[in-house]
């Protein structure tokens, strides 16, 4: 007998298996070939979701210029110290390692110190996970007080911060300090080696304003934001993103669009875990669009500066064109304070001394005298008065039971058109104003569009604007009109409520006589500015009333006039001051007003301000208060444009 | 069939248990030998470096009278610039002392200088350091600055008993702060891996947007003390051009350093009189 098996060829009991076999054989080929030569692109694109990450890098945003090229809003570098988690991965490890071992022994003490009859079958151990995050909190916490010590600042992390940041954003830096000093920079620089050591120093962006906090509220503030869904890529590659600045107020929101940049994308190929393995395309974000505005920074720092301390608003348009040359609303903030990101503290602050509100389009004021000169047109157009009509002032106007007072206390005595406008005279206008009634003053202010928003280009204009109608009362404060409601709007008082941006509008539009004007915040070209069309129609008044009302407007800045502070040598002013009375958040305030444009013969620069005070404050009043402010603005014009202000220069 | 020649394997055996032996002795002895290594081959590079000095000895020997005279002559007269120099800076110094305190501004950090001579010079692509014939005797502390007639040289990255390692500015390794002589806001400057040809360069990072360098009016780049390292004003070299860097809109630019760097014969060692204390002395 053979000790070998011999192969006896075909044996049926195993033919059965090989068939079997040959049959999973032909399964696993087809299956195969299908994998790899049919549905190949299928493959390749779970290939790419599961082993590709894309990281998007919001490109930097662009800057904001004034009309001359000084920059108002520009980037700034905003430094950081940061680790890749994937290069901490060994620490990791090896802290794991001690954590758990430490955990243990712990756990092992506890066991053996319990008595027999008390403690488990076996010792316990420590959790796992827990380990894992109290070795690599610790891993980062050694690097945080590495640059806490370098720094001296005194940063920590949390540890809800750290798991986020390993769940959500596991291929982007972990940020360990943030907003660092050009000092703390440089010093990490030098005393980090760059390759032994794993923090980088990122350099990203963050706003900066050089005038700080001038025309803050026009200009307006970024926030720092998560992208939306729909920019990033839905191709199914998990995707991480770097916050992107997006604006909140001011031209930042309204021109968010072409100051944000483009985004950069790079693709990275990982291991199975997730961390970054070879970068695969890389494309750098680019910087947004820059944004040239209308204003004149050197007008906006006299407008500032002669506000001061006060609460108020002063808004300057060319004539012409409809720009905006300054725009600046008190209290205001530095805008560097909230940048990179608002801290509660400063935002507490800013938000107690009211400072967040934009006077000059947020908020909605009674314009008091100065709301006469519509009153005014409205009387010529209707002919209700004309030029010649006069008015015997004694200081009080009877109205039924009512007694209307003047502002002065012994009248103005007989006043004509002119001289009402000078002297400011209610009498005037309260009798005026009851002989052409609400409609005609009405439809007049709505004829200048005081009852509709500007449309000027930053967000959150008030749509609180009132020009009171009988229609309105009734629906509003549910009674009817009376007389005594028209003298009150007559004088610019009762329920009339505007916004200093609106009255220099106004003020702009009567200068050119039309009565509309479109204000702008970007800069025109000088043919965009020849081609503005204001949509409104002429005035309407006849030669001889345009000259009264010139009149009027010319002697409210001379030396009898209210406005006689503003008065500037060689340049002819005209305009009209207002004082009126407000209630706001249960206190009484006063409002200052002045409305003027100059030179009056050839109008280029318009001028409204708006100061508010307190019952108590000492010779309130629109000449005194408000005109030294459009004073400054319109002093600084002839020193910028001594051409424009009819100045001769050097070069005549 | 072949007998196999086990004896043929012992270097190979040989090599396994030294490569083991190293792996698993403890960190401590390790450290040791390394610095027990250096410290043994210094004296040699040392005596190498003063035979060097005694052959430049003989070599200026054989030079004739008239041109040791002609020398002396320069010396001197370069000597009476030097003092004059001198005198200028001292006077400048007081008067910035005086204007410092008026303006009650922080006192700036004080250095003494160390010259000494360059023993070694280890310079490859990747790694670019030389060793200085002063060490912990002459109290040469670590991460110190070292400089020359046109600048910065490098940092000291290892204090020997003798001998100190210095990093080259041209080094991969070495990064500080610095700014442009006309500007005042920090940036990066850090070496690069070195061709072997041509000039030593390196790599500036983070310039703002604003800053415009072209070859016919190249930008000086300079110290900034903000880094706690380097006295400001040190010259580190020169950038000819700067493009947009990959965050959209700092930008990165390459620095032309000084040629001489590659051939130093003598350097200074910049020692804080006040040694920064990075927990109290914080910027």
């Amino acid at each position: 007998m053979s000790q070998f098996d011999v192969h006896k060829g075909e044996n049926p009991r195993i033919l059965l298996f090989l068939w079997l076999v040959i049959a999973s054989a032909g399964v696993l080929i087809i299956g195969l070939a299908w994998s790899q030569l049919i549905a190949t692109n299928e493959f390749k694109e779970l290939e790419k979701r599961q082993t590709e990450r894309r990281i998007l890098k919001p490109g930097p945003r662009g800057d904001i210029y004034d009309r001359n090229g000084n920059l108002l809003v520009g980037n700034r570098p905003h430094y950081s110290a940061a680790v890749y988690l994937d290069d901490l991965r060994k620490e990791f490890r090896k802290e794991f390692v001690t954590v758990r071992n430490e955990a243990d022994a712990t756990l092992l003490q506890v066991f053996q110190e319990t008595p027999i009859d008390e403690r488990p079958d076996k010792p316990p151990i420590a959790n796992r996970s827990d380990c894992a995050w109290t070795a690599r909190m610790n891993v980062i916490q050694r690097y945080v007080d590495q640059i806490n010590q370098i720094t001296g600042r005194s940063d920590t992390l949390s540890q809800s911060k750290v798991m986020r940041h390993f769940n959500e954003k596991l291929l982007l830096p972990l940020p360990l300090a943030e907003d660092l000093s050009p000092d703390h920079y440089a010093r990490l620089i030098e005393q980090l080696h760059p390759k032994n050591s794993p923090i980088q120093i990122h350099t990203d962006t963050a706003r900066y304003y050089p005038y700080g906090s001038a025309a803050s509220h026009t200009i307006g503030y970024v926030q720092n934001v998560n992208p939306d869904a729909d920019e990033i890529p839905s191709d199914g590659i998990k995707t991480f993103t770097f916050k992107k600045k997006r604006g909140k107020t001011g031209l930042e929101r309204s021109f968010d669009e072409s100051l944000s940049g483009s985004t950069g994308t790079e693709m990275w190929r990982v291991d199975p875990l997730g961390f970054q393995d070879t970068r695969l395309k890389m494309s750098p974000p680019k910087q947004g669009k820059d944004l040239i505005t209308s204003i004149d920074i050197d007008l906006q720092i006299a407008a500032e500066t002669a506000l001061g301390e006060r609460t108020g608003a002063v808004v300057a348009i060319d004539v012409r064109t409809g720009e905006i040359l300054t725009i600046a609303s008190h209290p205001n903030y530095d805008l560097n304070d909230l940048s990179p990101f608002i801290p509660r503290t400063t935002f507490n602050e800013i938000n107690e001394r009211g400072a967040w509100l934009n006077r000059t389009l947020q908020l909605s004021y009674p314009p008091g005298s100065t709301f006469k000169l519509i009153t005014s047109i409205a009387g010529l157009r209707a002919g209700i008065f004309d030029t010649e009509t006069t008015h015997d002032c004694q200081g009080v106007y009877r109205l039924g039971n009512r007694i209307f007072r003047c502002h002065a206390r012994y009248g103005h005595r007989i006043t004509d058109l002119a001289a009402a406008i000078e002297g400011s005279c209610n009498v005037f206008y309260y009798s005026e104003g009851l002989n052409m009634g609400i409609d005609v003053i009405s439809a007049e202010a709505k004829r200048f569009g005081l009852d509709q928003k500007t449309g000027i280009e930053v967000p959150y204009e008030t749509s609180r604007l009132v020009v009171p109608t009988k229609d309105w009362k009734r629906e509003h404060i549910g009674a009817g009109w009376v007389p005594g409601d028209t003298a009150n709007t007559a004088i610019g008082q009762g329920f009339l409520l505007v916004t200093p941006l609106q009255m220099a509008t106004v003020i702009a539009s009567i200068a050119r006589g039309e009565t509309r004007t479109i204000p702008t915040l970007k800069a025109l070209s000088r043919e965009e500015g020849m081609q503005v069309n204001h949509g409104g129609e002429p005035i309407g008044l006849t030669q001889k009333q345009y000259q009264k009302l010139w009149e009027g407007m010319q002697r409210v800045v001379s030396p009898d006039g209210t406005g006689r502070l503003i008065q500037i040598d060689g340049l002819p002013i005209a305009g009209k001051t207002g004082t009126a009375d407000f209630r706001a958040h249960g206190k009484d305030v006063n409002l200052a007003w002045f409305i003027g444009f100059a030179p009056a013969n050839n109008p280029q620069i318009a001028v409204a301000v708006m100061v508010e005070g307190t019952k108590s404050s000492d010779s309130f009043h629109g000449g005194s208060t408000a005109g030294p402010v459009a004073k400054d603005v319109f002093l600084k014009f002839i020193d910028k444009y001594p051409e424009r202000a009819g100045f001769p220069t050097a070069r005549e | 069939m072949a007998k196999l020649r086990l004896d043929k394997l012992k270097p190979l055996v040989a090599l396994g248990v030294f490569l083991i032996a190293w792996w698993i002795m403890p960190p401590v002895i390790k450290s040791f030998l390394k610095i027990s290594f250096t410290e043994f081959q210094a004296p040699s590079w040392v005596v190498s470096s003063y035979l060097e000095d005694i052959q430049g000895f003989w070599a200026r020997r054989s030079h004739s009278k008239i041109e040791l005279i002609e020398a002396g002559r320069e010396l001197a007269r370069k000597k009476a610039y030097y003092q004059y120099i001198a005198q200028r800076n001292e006077s400048l110094e007081a008067e910035v002392d005086r204007l410092e305190s008026i303006l009650h501004m922080p006192t700036r950090r004080e250095f003494r200088y160390e010259v000494a001579r360059v023993v070694r010079r280890d310079l490859s692509a990747w790694w670019q350091q030389i060793i200085i014939r002063k060490g912990r005797d002459y109290n040469i502390p670590e991460g110190a600055a070292v400089i020359f007639s046109s600048g910065v040289v490098g940092r000291v990255v290892e204090v020997n008993a003798f001998t100190s390692r210095i990093e080259l500015v041209t080094s991969p390794n070495f990064r500080m702060a610095a700014t442009f002589e006309t500007d005042g806001r920090p940036v990066i400057y850090q070496g690069v891996v070195q061709s072997g040809f041509g000039r030593a360069t390196g790599s500036v990072n983070d310039a703002p947007q604003d800053i415009i360098a072209n070859s016919q009016a190249p930008l000086k780049l300079v110290s900034t003390s903000l880094g706690g390292t380097f006295p400001p004003g040190l010259t580190i070299g020169t950038v000819s051009w700067l493009e947009p860097g990959s965050t959209g809109i700092f930008q990165a630019g390459e620095v032309t350093l000084d040629e001489r760097l590659l051939s130093l014969h003598e350097v200074s060692v910049l020692i804080p009189l006040n040694p920064l204390e990075l927990n109290n002395d914080v910027p």
